[in-house]
């Protein structure tokens, strides 16, 4: 069916962009038949769309490829790899939305889909109440790879086992580990856009999550403990094996697992916080990246993720932190999970501020949403997180800029009395405004004049966004700036799986509550 | 489309077909889902998804390999079964292996029915265009998601067993917000008849809470005497904060952990009155009735009149400590006496917060299942078997056993099919609760 279909689409292709060595060298016979029809494949869909009636259309015929493997203490529990393959069609018919999408990738079938999704939009039309208008942009044609070195799809599977179990009997050595999980996750995608406008876009990306996790269990006291690796996904290859130090961090999580479980609870109060970047990028996440996405102010997400205390009439005139607070979005950054050359409605990756000088000053936009607050064109954050999902704003990498200055921690611990450092995300939580918020962690020192002293647990602070960010007084330079992220960023109905990275120094923060969680169970 | 029971028969035979290992399981998912999204009173996007995902999992000499793939040429599930050869062959010795299942006897399911799946496009946007006209007649901004979810489920193994099932789904969600930002209501129902969904009164009620709780006053955090709604009690339930999980008890990682290797199995953890009780096969749930293993559903009380009377096991764990494998969950929470109305309830209230439904909710501390989340569009201060008037919007700080402890349960009303507001379309069986403490750490400023 394939085969024949593509023989006969493939004398129609017209201006097809030229496609990326390496989509074809990836894949097994049959899947590279439709690789190299796509392009064709597309023109027979823009074109069906525009015979009945769509006033614009685009198409994405993606591949996605996972490979996980999940291991426990000396064992492995699993090895999958998965292939996702298929293309989704979108049109815009008399101002309205319609979208359908199938995992059968054959001429006929897109072309019965793209008919489907012009039905959906038509029947929608008739009881629409606003048209949508889509920003311009310039028609793209390009070909991009992200930034890895290793191909991670390209490692034997043995010496990623062979990995993962060392990684455990490292954390196992030390005396008081009951338990160990490691696990790795890579993912590949492998995008091509066309829209009616003329772009005609190929993008192959790489990013991988390893973790670990060690449980310490005092069987006589029934208490137990937890330490997760502080670094966590990133848009990078398999050197990201290779390169970051696995061994030392499975060592340290093994004695900070153990060593939690003698810590001194904490004392619930006002403290000065310390936060490394390894737990700042999840606040920045919840409280700076999803306020500033213009579909939430406007209340499209008010039925699933909430809306904002951000509102247009704000811009450019809300104090949302101290001076030294700038915030930038950007998806240019290399390495970054929402790093990309074109987003999906083939607007160009951009970098611009979101916070400056601690005042709001922009939104994150799609071509839909831009000219909703008098832009002219988008910032190009929309995306799908698969061929079978409706594209829509999601977030770019959003990050707090280091200070000019290259304040160290050392200099930033200094200047508190009574405080706690904190490392590493743990357990999260923000209200359907993005005011109210409550964050863990993995591992806390106390600070006392100056110093770093002993383990705290059971912590947790609370704060209101504008407050938190409000009483940041110090920012760290550039030598201590991390990126971390997350695979798992849900938003939209359909429920959706973004992925974002978000750069972050070492910053203080004065006077934040604390909490202690710990509930007695006798 | 989705895959008919000879369509997976055939599939399902042709994999372990390809199969060249000691023992294989295959499962087939097969779905077809639509929705329509609306916000600010107007359609927002609107699709449909056509997708069939086969999936093999082989063990060659105990050790396991698995692949997946939405190609369903010969090639490609050829192709498939070879990869998840390839890594059993690569793969340490799985000592949890244990041999795919014989043929299983599985009761009916009754998930499926045909009108739900003959939805019409057109007819479902007059219907959400309804909702939305009801909206601006009460000049309300109204947001909302109906979605039809149609599937089919296939397993089948080396050693026999294959089973077949198809379920179906419709639901609308729906926010109503005053234009001023002052209030703000949620009301939600999902069913698999689309005859029982009402979607007239999800925008009735969703519209009435907004109305209701604009001018919402602020009182100061602290443990307060609530009623929650049955949806914020299926929210909680879903939260993952209070697993049932055997084998994180019995290594003594769970909330339901002893010292010295024990567990809670068998004590009185919860109010005399609670039982909670997995059972897909109850009728307002109608679940699937097999596992992705194959492993057949059954009826089982987790906690039966406040005892925790069983946990869930894994076929591995079910094998190493001599006990039946749990299907999958339908979970119910019920009283062992009748219900009351959630109208009772506040009648008979001295004082309490009305709470209509939870967001975000996280886990804080396993040790205790205690999560954190925030109160969102509704809550209440009831006095004196009143309403009185609206409240702002607090963050919490819960354990949910104690919550669920004996002292803490006031009354428990009538279960209700509800799905967790963040957790998609699976259902629950929960009732209203009065608890005579639920302890708000924090005010929010959100509406």
């Amino acid at each position: 069916m394939i085969r024949r279909d593509f023989l006969k689409l493939a004398s129609t292709a017209v201006g097809s962009a030229t496609l990326a060595p390496w989509v074809l060298e990836r894949e097994a016979a049959a899947a590279a038949e439709v690789d190299a029809v796509k392009t064709a494949f597309a023109e027979a869909a823009l074109t069906r769309a525009k015979v009945l009636g769509a006033s614009y259309s685009d198409i994405r015929i993606n591949r996605y490829r996972s490979e996980t493997i999940f291991t426990r203490e000396r064992q492995v529990q699993n090895v999958a790899r998965n292939q996702d393959f298929g293309f989704g069609v979108r049109v815009l018919v008399n101002g309205t939305w319609g979208f359908a999408a199938s995992s059968i990738v054959s001429a006929d079938e897109i072309r019965r889909v793209t008919a489907v999704a012009v039905d959906i939009a038509r029947a929608n039309s008739m009881f629409q109440r606003k048209r949508v208008r889509l920003a311009p942009v310039e028609p793209a044609v390009a070909s991009w790879k992200s930034a890895f070195e290793k191909d991670p799809f390209d490692v034997p599977l043995a010496d990623k086992i062979q990995f993962l179990l060392a990684l455990n009997e490292t954390a196992l050595k030390t005396n008081g580990v009951s338990f160990v999980n490691s696990s790795m996750r890579w993912v590949n995608e492998q995008r091509f856009l066309a829209t009616s406008d003329g772009s005609r876009i190929e993008q192959y990306l790489i990013r991988g999550d390893p973790q670990l996790t060690v449980t310490a269990v005092n069987r006589q006291t029934n208490d137990f403990q937890t330490r997760r690796s502080l670094r966590g996904p990133q848009g990078l290859g398999y050197e990201y094996i290779e390169k970051y130090p696995w061994q030392a961090e499975a060592t340290q999580a093994a004695e900070e697992a153990v060593e939690k479980l003698k810590a001194k609870s904490i004392e619930p109060g006002r403290y000065d916080l310390i936060i490394h970047p390894t737990n700042l990028w999840l606040t920045i996440h919840e409280s700076a990246g999803h306020s500033t996405e213009l579909d939430r102010a406007l209340w499209w997400e008010a039925n699933y993720a909430g809306t904002s205390f951000l509102t247009p009439d704000k811009t450019g005139k809300l104090r949302f932190g101290s001076p030294l607070v700038n915030i930038v979005a950007d998806r240019v950054q290399a390495t970054a999970l929402a790093t990309v050359a074109f987003d999906d409605d083939g607007v160009p990756a951009q970098r611009w501020y979101l916070v400056k000088d601690g005042v709001f000053v922009d939104w994150q936009t799609s071509r839909e949403l831009a000219p909703l607050v008098g832009h002219k064109t988008s910032y190009g954050c929309t995306n799908g997180d698969s061929w079978a999902s409706v594209p829509f704003a999601r977030m770019p990498n959003v990050s707090l800029e280091p200070a000019a200055q290259d304040t160290s921690l050392a200099e930033l611990v200094a200047g508190v009395e009574k405080g706690i450092l904190i490392y590493g995300d743990g357990s999260w939580s923000i209200d359907q405004q993005r005011y109210n918020f409550q964050f863990g962690g993995q591992t806390f020192f106390e600070i006392n004049n100056g110093k770093v002293g002993g383990m705290l647990r059971d912590v947790a602070y609370q704060s209101r966004t504008t407050d938190f960010w409000g009483a940041c007084d110090g920012v760290g330079g550039r030598s201590t700036y991390e990126l971390h992220g997350a695979f798992n960023d849900g938003k939209g109905e359909p429920g959706q799986v973004g992925v974002v990275s978000h750069g972050a120094p070492v910053a203080r923060f004065r006077q934040i509550n604390v909490l202690n969680t710990s509930v007695s169970m006798t | 489309m989705l895959l008919t029971e000879a369509d997976s028969r055939a599939m399902t035979a042709k994999l372990l077909g390809y199969v060249k290992a000691d023992d294989a399981v295959v499962f087939l998912q097969s779905e077809d889902y639509s929705h329509l999204r609306f916000a600010a009173n107007t359609f927002l996007t609107s699709g449909k998804r056509e997708r069939t995902t086969a999936r093999v999992t082989v063990w060659i000499d105990k050790r396991r390999g698995s692949s997946s793939t939405t190609d369903l040429s010969d090639a490609a599930l050829k192709q498939a079964v070879e990869d998840a050869q390839t890594f059993a062959r690569l793969a340490p010795v799985d000592v949890e292996y244990l041999p795919s299942l014989a043929q299983q006897t599985y009761r009916p399911g009754q998930g499926w029915v045909d009108a739900t799946a003959r939805v019409d496009l057109p007819a479902r946007a007059r219907q959400i265009s309804e909702a939305i006209a009801q909206s601006e007649k009460a000049k309300i901004i109204g947001a909302g998601f109906h979605e039809v979810g149609l599937l089919a489920q296939a397993t089948a193994t080396a050693h026999g067993n294959f089973h077949y099932e198809r379920g179906s789904i419709v639901g609308l969600a729906m926010t109503a917000r005053t234009p001023d930002g002052s209030g703000s209501g949620y009301f939600a129902r999902n069913h698999l008849d689309v005859a029982r969904l009402d979607t007239g009164r999800i925008a009735r009620e969703a519209i009435r809470r907004a109305v209701d709780s604009r001018g919402a006053r602020m009182l100061p955090a602290g443990a307060y005497p609530v009623i929650l709604e049955a949806q914020a009690v299926a929210d909680l339930l879903d939260s993952g904060g209070m697993s049932f999980d055997a084998r994180n008890a019995d290594e003594g990682r769970s909330v339901f952990s002893l010292s010295a290797g024990a567990t809670r199995v068998g004590t009185k953890l919860f109010d005399p009155r609670i039982n909670i009780v997995s059972d897909p096969f109850r009728p307002e749930l109608s679940k699937f009735t097999a596992s992705d293993e194959g492993v057949p559903a059954q009826t089982t009380y987790l906690v039966r009149n406040g005892v925790l009377e069983t946990l869930r096991y894994t076929r591995f764990w079910a094998q190493q400590k001599s006990r039946q494998p749990s299907g999958p969950l339908g979970l119910i929470l019920e009283p062992s006496r009748p219900g009351v109305s959630v109208e009772e309830m506040i009648k008979t209230a001295k004082r309490a917060l009305l709470v209509s439904r939870f967001f975000y909710i996280r886990t804080v501390d396993p040790r205790s299942a205690s999560v954190t989340g925030l109160t969102r569009d509704g809550v209440w201060y009831v006095e004196n078997g009143e309403i009185k008037y609206p409240v702002r919007n607090f963050r919490f700080n819960q354990s949910i056993v104690l919550m669920l402890g004996p002292g803490n349960v006031d009354a428990i009303g009538v279960p209700e099919r509800v799905a967790s507001s963040e957790g998609g379309t699976d259902p629950l069986l929960v009732p209203a609760l009065r608890l005579n403490a639920f302890n708000f750490t924090s005010q929010s400023d959100a509406i």
